[in-house]
């Protein structure tokens, strides 16, 4: 069992990730954990690559910033380049399988979920991909419940987006669920524990 | 922060949304502002939460008129603040002065990011503590606070309003763009139960009043304009009826009140907390977002069995002289990490007067220090 969990979610600017990161946060905060999150700066983002990271607990979170996180979500090639050197040696990293193509020679598993595509095909907006791929990290790795996460979503977004956030949180949990299944190895054990060695202030 | 977990709370917020909270709370209903990263969401939330409780918000021209209008609006009776960055800050210190001498209760937050000039707008910092404490020019007292947490915006916001209208100063709040920025699970207390302070008006009538006379306290009551109190203000040196004077028996007098109000209270004005302190050999001396790491430090020295704890300033001026003093008998060694290159490990040098060994630990990177990078200045720590 961990004493926390450090994700960091990346991609290209404007493909959503700071969203991602915030709804995540919602979803711990509502399964009952502390978190504590940050995430690039807006306009300075835009277009360029771009992260968001959350720090998940069941004690309150000391330091705040992820130092090496234990989950990779990458959207994209450049943020992936960059960000994929500081994943922790037992961490994971999941892609988008379109947008992405992993280095060789990492220990680290690679999981790819087809987020982008499914959300241009299946639900003919693009731009819900990355509710998708979070529905898929979740459902994948369990860090959140899905109905923490579909609750904190359909929150986030406006009321006429809600239907087809709905809808791109649905297939991302079945692509989840449907890599997890396709899995040849265990996945770490995402489990939090109390942190016994905490300061009793 | 409380480091054992009550129930975390449902709800994720911003530092700045939750000064803004606190601002709210504390009875601020008069914002003047210029937006600037990473201070923006202050002005943000500011916008809409001012207008629907009754209050003002104005996107001003400058940050030096901001300030101005703030001025303005507190000598009319509101509770007023506005909030920047490094530039912003720079441009305000003129006012800040003014409010030090006409003693005009306001709140000042600055949002701390890399400097000097335009700098590193997005990215964090510390190196504005001694502008915070020297940046307007003249002798002059100051109160500076630092939050660590995302609570604590809101909490020392609240602070630095009951501390202001109770000394008739201006009370800078100095956050820094990790805190600023970070989200984190907050409950905030209700309205009701947030203790409020309120400026003392005067009791006798307007043609009694006389506005700077001193009183045991040392903070004159405060008469408001429009309320039928008129008295000169101004930022020349003056008596007690509020116009210039150039008298040897006034200007000693009146700087000695200024000074006074503030020393004679630091028992009231200065706050710091002490983690894991009780048996420490080394402690860490911290500050702002950089406490946070070194809490972690803290924790993760005494997992290897080295005795280490934390002294967090939560006062940054009139600097915690008392809480560095306290810890001398017990550590040999104090570890100061900031984000700028020692500008609070020289006071704690000043204080320590070489009864501890003092070691700064400074990053000027843009980010946040590591607790690694705290824990390489510790004897007997191998990562």
């Amino acid at each position: 069992m961990k004493e926390r969990i450090e994700i960091r979610l990346c991609g290209f600017g404007g493909q959503g990730i700071v969203l991602m990161g915030l709804v995540l946060g919602e979803a711990a905060v509502r399964d009952g954990l502390w978190a504590a999150g940050s995430n690039s700066y807006g306009a300075q983002a835009r277009g360029s690559a771009c992260q968001s990271e959350v720090v998940l607990s069941r004690a309150p979170v000391d330091y705040p910033r992820v130092l090496a996180p234990d989950l990779l979500v990458a959207l994209s090639q450049e943020a992936y380049e960059r960000y994929v050197i500081d994943l922790q040696k037992e961490g994971v990293a999941v892609y988008d399988a379109g947008l992405v193509k992993p280095r060789g020679g990492l220990p680290q598993p690679h999981i790819p979920v087809d987020a982008t595509r499914t959300a241009v095909e299946g639900l003919s907006q693009k731009q819900v991909a990355n509710m998708v791929m979070l529905a898929a990290v979740a459902a994948l790795t369990g860090i959140v419940s899905q109905k923490a996460l579909l609750g904190a979503a359909l929150d986030a977004v406006p009321a006429r987006l809600r239907e087809i956030n709905q809808r791109a949180l649905e297939a991302g949990f079945r692509l989840g669920e449907s890599a997890r299944e396709g899995l040849s190895y265990p996945l770490p054990d995402w489990t939090l524990c109390e942190a016994s060695a905490r300061a009793d202030a | 922060m409380k480091m054992r977990a009550e129930e975390p709370a449902k709800k994720l917020m911003q530092g700045n949304e939750a000064c803004a909270e606190g601002a709210i709370a504390a009875g601020c209903r008069f914002y003047a502002g210029y937006p600037i990263t990473p201070s923006s969401e202050i002005a943000e939330v500011l916008s809409y939460r001012l207008p629907a409780v009754g209050g003002t918000f104005i996107q001003m021209e400058d940050e030096i008129a901001s300030l101005g209008a703030v001025i303005g609006a507190s000598l009319a009776g509101a509770k007023a603040m506005t909030a920047t960055s490094g530039p912003g800050f720079s441009l305000m210190q003129e006012h800040i002065g003014f409010a030090c001498m006409a003693e005009v209760p306001c709140v000042v937050v600055n949002v701390m990011r890399g400097g000097p000039s335009t700098g590193l707008p997005t990215l964090p910092a510390q190196g504005d503590v001694q502008q915070a404490r020297w940046g307007t020019h003249g002798d002059h007292p100051i109160i500076v606070l630092t939050p660590w947490s995302v609570r604590e915006c809101f909490d020392l916001t609240v602070r630095a309003f009951n501390l202001s209208e109770k000394y008739r100063t201006p009370v800078i709040l100095l956050m820094d763009e990790v805190v600023g920025h970070m989200r984190e699970n907050v409950e905030l207390p209700n309205p009701e139960e947030v203790e409020v302070l309120d400026r003392v008006k005067p009791t006798v009538p307007p043609e009694w009043y006389i506005p700077y006379e001193d009183t045991p306290f040392g903070v004159p009551p405060m008469g408001i304009f429009g309320e039928g109190y008129r008295y000169h203000v101004t930022g020349l040196l003056h008596d007690v009826r509020g116009f210039p004077t150039l008298r040897e028996d006034e200007i000693e007098p009146f700087m000695r009140r200024l000074f006074r109000k503030i020393w004679a209270h630091l028992n009231d004005i200065q706050q710091w907390e002490t983690y894991l302190m009780e048996d420490a050999e080394t402690a860490i001396v911290a500050y702002g977002s950089v406490a946070r790491s070194a809490m972690r430090a803290v924790v993760e020295a005494r997992e290897v069995g080295l005795r280490m704890g934390l002294l967090r300033l939560i006062t940054l001026w009139p600097f915690c002289r008392k809480a560095v003093e306290s810890i001398l008998d017990g550590c040999k060694t104090l570890i100061v990490p900031e984000m700028n290159l020692g500008q609070i490990s020289r006071e704690v040098k000043r204080v320590a007067q070489g009864r501890a060994q003092v070691r700064t630990v400074s990053r000027v990177l843009g980010r946040l220090i590591k607790p690694e990078e705290i824990l390489e200045a510790v004897e007997g720590w191998k990562a």
